[in-house]
């Protein structure tokens, strides 16, 4: 079974369609409208900007954490990390941000990036995690403006 | 003086008696006297002496003869005394004839001093020489003794010496010339005592720089750490022989793989050193390591590739089914609803066909591994099995299970793979048969100490198999139906995947006709290991069934009709996470749903209200105790409320061992609605 399956979903609750404005290829429409649906009114939006703006909070907590532990060489805790944001950032469908969190988790368990064999030289993986860092923070920045903008703040 | 007939060997110097060596006068009186109280010097010299002897006078006549040279020569006492000594040697032909006789008394005389010939060959393997002593009395010669020496003992010596020279000499030669091995002798301490020019050309020592150094030189550092040189001959001495591989160093200090043969070299039972022989197996091993490097890279790429494949194909194939099924619960027309029929078979054919690929592929490659220690209940497996595909058996055709009393409730076992087999055995069945009967028996057929060995036997009423293709029915892609329409769809993989995985499971698979009808009986056996422990298998396996969906209409009214009043516990430790789920179960009705942060707090929730519950739903990656950990306990304490795995690990063997050790259903992260709810009517209803 595919872990991102996706389609638009026929059933829209009663609310009706979101009309969203283009949030670029960097975050799945289908998965964060599902967030914006839970939204009671529209133009509130309140549930999902805490849920938003809870993300920001974690992610940069996250990505420090992240810094620490690569100085540490920390190679169990980066891919615990990785894990933990990428479970966040695919529930509101930043893909871009949660397939890099992937791939560090993966080096950290000392795979390569799809996490099918194994890379034993633990420089490499830190190298390779040290340079995904420096990209998902990059790819947060990005979402982080495109949402910003979209909240209006 | 030796003759050159055979010297009988039989001849006893004991017994004769010719009381020899004595003066002519004497003869008479003496020969018979034999007695040896009585006798002069002389006489017993004569008759003892082993020495072979004569006793000239001046004159070269015979005065004396010992008994052992009458002997040596086949003489009579009456032959000899008196007579010259080189008459004696012409008429009977003695060895050595008289020339070289009188050579050597010549020459004894002359230097006044023993003097013998060199020596010569006798009778047979006998050596022998004649020695002349000359015996003066101030210038007057008086007498000349001859003697005959036996040197046969010392030539065979010599003779020994000289074939071992020989011997060694030709070893030498062989040794030398050989250049692709190092041969070398060792000293009883390990130094070097020879060295061939294969070692010159091994080793880079020239023979004068290496010939008296400890052979420890050609080691590596942890070798001499490990004292391994000292071992090798510790080893030797032991054995006799002791053989190595590893690396060795050249003078240069470059290293190379060498075969090394250590023997222990004795002569006469006294240990004298070791011979060793190196050879050289660098490129040996280079071109060994490089078909292993060439054989994990092909294999990792096949790995790799397979991989990909499968995801990149499911993938979207799971999108496109998920959205059929999306689209026939909407209000379709019959011709639309057909034709969306046709589709969503198709695709889980394809589906099936891209599994079977993969799981072919890993059978064939021997990483296909088989669970042994989850419990699983055969009767309620097999039950649960039959009652998902009922739906698909055609109108006419009835599906029954009997299940023998004796089968274990519970057994360890592969619940996933027992089903793939059955399963696939089923489906087969209910494809093939038209109109009739498919009838399912399991039964136990042998029972041990540890194991049980159960048959499933699966008998239809359809099409057979033909004669002709009996024989390669469990062949891979093998099919029956050949024929331009296919009416039978099919990788043809489905029965070799069943015959590799009952060999894994430890049992075997078959075919025979119908016995009394038209159709197949297909049985596999498997072997399943007893547990002691009863807890909690039989209820969770057959929950274990995630049975194939027959969609309602509308899985969302009815989600909101069943969720009021159950009660949900949310485990997950991203509180992002946390929130959207929450919210989602809000919009889906549910007004109970508690929380815990992590799989401790799951379990602890769980166990103090064991049947307040209706559904957890558990993400796998959690601090202080995951998902599974969490399942494993709730089902340790005997809890069975449905469990629901929430992960974005959603590999086949992921999802299998989740259900295997206490989950009940699975939805991948992110978490789709859609999906949701169908857990939900899976296990809510």
């Amino acid at each position: 079974m595919p872990d991102s399956t996706r389609r638009e979903a026929e059933d829209r609750s009663e609310e009706g369609s979101v009309s969203l404005p283009d949030l670029g290829d960097s975050i799945d429409a289908v998965t964060f409208e599902q967030i914006l649906e839970m939204d009671d009114e529209e133009d509130e939006r309140e549930f999902s900007r805490s849920i938003v703006f809870g993300f920001f909070e974690q992610a940069e907590q996250t990505f420090k954490k992240m810094d620490d532990a690569l100085k540490e060489g920390d190679l169990a805790t980066l891919s615990s990390l990785g894990h933990f944001l990428k479970g966040s950032s695919a529930t509101l469908g930043l893909t871009k941000v949660k397939d890099s969190c992937e791939k560090i988790q993966h080096y950290g368990q000392k795979k390569d990036e799809e996490g099918t064999i194994d890379e034993p030289d633990e420089a490499k993986c830190l190298e390779r995690i040290k340079e995904t860092l420096v990209a998902v923070k990059e790819e947060y920045a990005e979402v982080e403006k495109v949402l910003k903008k979209f909240y209006g703040s | 003086m030796f003759a050159s007939t055979p010297l009988d060997s039989t001849f006893d110097i004991q017994n004769f008696t010719a009381h020899n060596m004595m003066t002519s006068g004497e003869v008479a009186s003496n020969s018979t006297n034999p007695g040896s109280g009585s006798r002069s010097i002389d006489e017993a010299f004569a008759a003892f002496t082993p020495i072979p002897s004569v006793l000239l006078d001046a004159a070269f006549r015979i005065i004396q003869v010992s008994a052992s040279f009458l002997a040596l020569n086949h003489l009579t006492l009456d032959e000899c005394l008196g007579s010259n000594v080189y008459d004696l040697v012409r008429s009977r032909t003695l060895v050595p004839g008289p020339t070289a006789l009188r050579l050597v008394v010549d020459s004894a005389i002359a230097a006044r001093n023993v003097y013998a010939t060199s020596e010569q060959q006798a009778t047979g393997r006998c050596h022998a020489n004649l020695r002349a002593v000359p015996i003066f009395e101030g210038n007057e010669l008086l007498y000349v003794l001859l003697e005959v020496q036996d040197t046969t003992a010392e030539h065979e010596s010599r003779c020994a010496v000289n074939d071992q020279l020989d011997r060694n000499d030709t070893y030498r030669v062989l040794v030398d010339t050989v250049k692709d091995y190092a041969i070398f002798m060792l000293d009883t301490q390990g130094n070097v005592r020879t060295w061939n020019s294969g070692a010159q050309l091994l080793k880079g020592y020239k023979p004068e720089e290496i010939i008296g150094k400890h052979f420890s030189v050609f080691y590596g550092e942890d070798d001499i750490i490990f004292e391994k040189p000292r071992k090798e001959l510790e080893i030797c001495l032991r054995d006799g022989k002791v053989e190595d591989e590893g690396w060795r160093y050249k003078k240069d200090g470059s290293k190379f793989w060498a075969n090394v043969t250590i023997t222990c070299v004795t002569r006469n039972g006294v240990h004298i050193g070791f011979s060793k022989v190196t050879r050289d197996l660098t490129e040996r091993k280079a071109a060994e390591s490089q078909v292993v490097a060439a054989y994990e890279e092909s294999a990792k790429l096949k790995s790799a590739f397979l991989a990909n494949t499968s995801h990149e194909i499911r993938t979207p194939l799971h999108g496109m089914l998920s959205a059929l099924t999306l689209l026939m619960d909407t209000s379709l027309t019959p011709e639309q609803r057909e034709l969306g029929t046709m589709m969503e078979e198709s695709g889980s054919i394809l589906l099936q066909v891209i599994n079977d690929i993969l799981d072919y592929s890993k059978l064939s490659s021997g990483i296909f591994s088989i669970s042994s220690d989850t419990a699983v209940s055969i009767p309620n497996l097999i039950t649960s099995i039959v009652r998902s595909i009922q739906t698909t058996v055609k109108p006419g055709v009835s599906l029954a299970t009997s299940l023998d009393l004796n089968l274990p409730t519970t057994a360890f076992g592969d619940p996933l793979r027992y089903r793939q087999v059955v399963q696939n055995l089923i489906t087969n069945a209910v494809k093939f048969t038209e109109s009739g009967s498919i009838d399912v028996h399991a039964s136990l057929v042998e029972e041990d100490e540890t194991s049980f060995t159960i048959r499933t036997e699966i008998t239809d009423t359809g099409i057979g198999i033909e004669d002709i293709a009996i024989g390669s029915l469990f062949n891979p892609f093998t099919q029956f139906d050949t024929s331009a329409t296919k009416r039978y769809k099919g990788t043809g993989l489905g029965l070799s995947i069943c015959k590799s995985l009952a060999e894994l499971m430890g049992g075997a698979i078959g075919f025979h006709p119908n016995p009394k009808e038209q159709g197949s009986v297909f049985w596999f056996t498997a072997k399943l290991g007893k547990i002691n422990t009863l807890n909690r298998v039989d209820r969770l396996s057959a929950k274990f069934e995630a049975s194939v969906l027959s969609p309602a209409p509308d899985s969302l009214e009815l989600v909101r009709e069943l969720a009021p009043g159950k009660r949900v516990l949310l485990a997950e430790d991203n509180f992002i996470n946390q929130k959207v789920m929450l919210m989602m179960l809000k919009g889906l009705g549910f007004a109970n749903v508690d929380i815990a942060m992590n799989g401790a707090e799951a379990v602890d929730r769980a166990k103090r209200k064991p049947l307040f519950y209706d559904l957890i739903l558990m993400d796998i990656s959690m601090p202080v105790l995951d998902g599974v950990g969490a399942a494993i306990q709730i089902r340790e304490a005997g809890i069975d409320v449905p469990i629901i795995a929430m992960t974005a690990n959603a590999l086949k063997e992921d999802v299998a061992s989740y259900l295997a050790q206490g989950m009940n259903d699975y939805v991948p992260k992110p978490v789709d609605r859609q999906i949701l709810l169908k857990a939900f009517l899976r296990w809510l209803r």
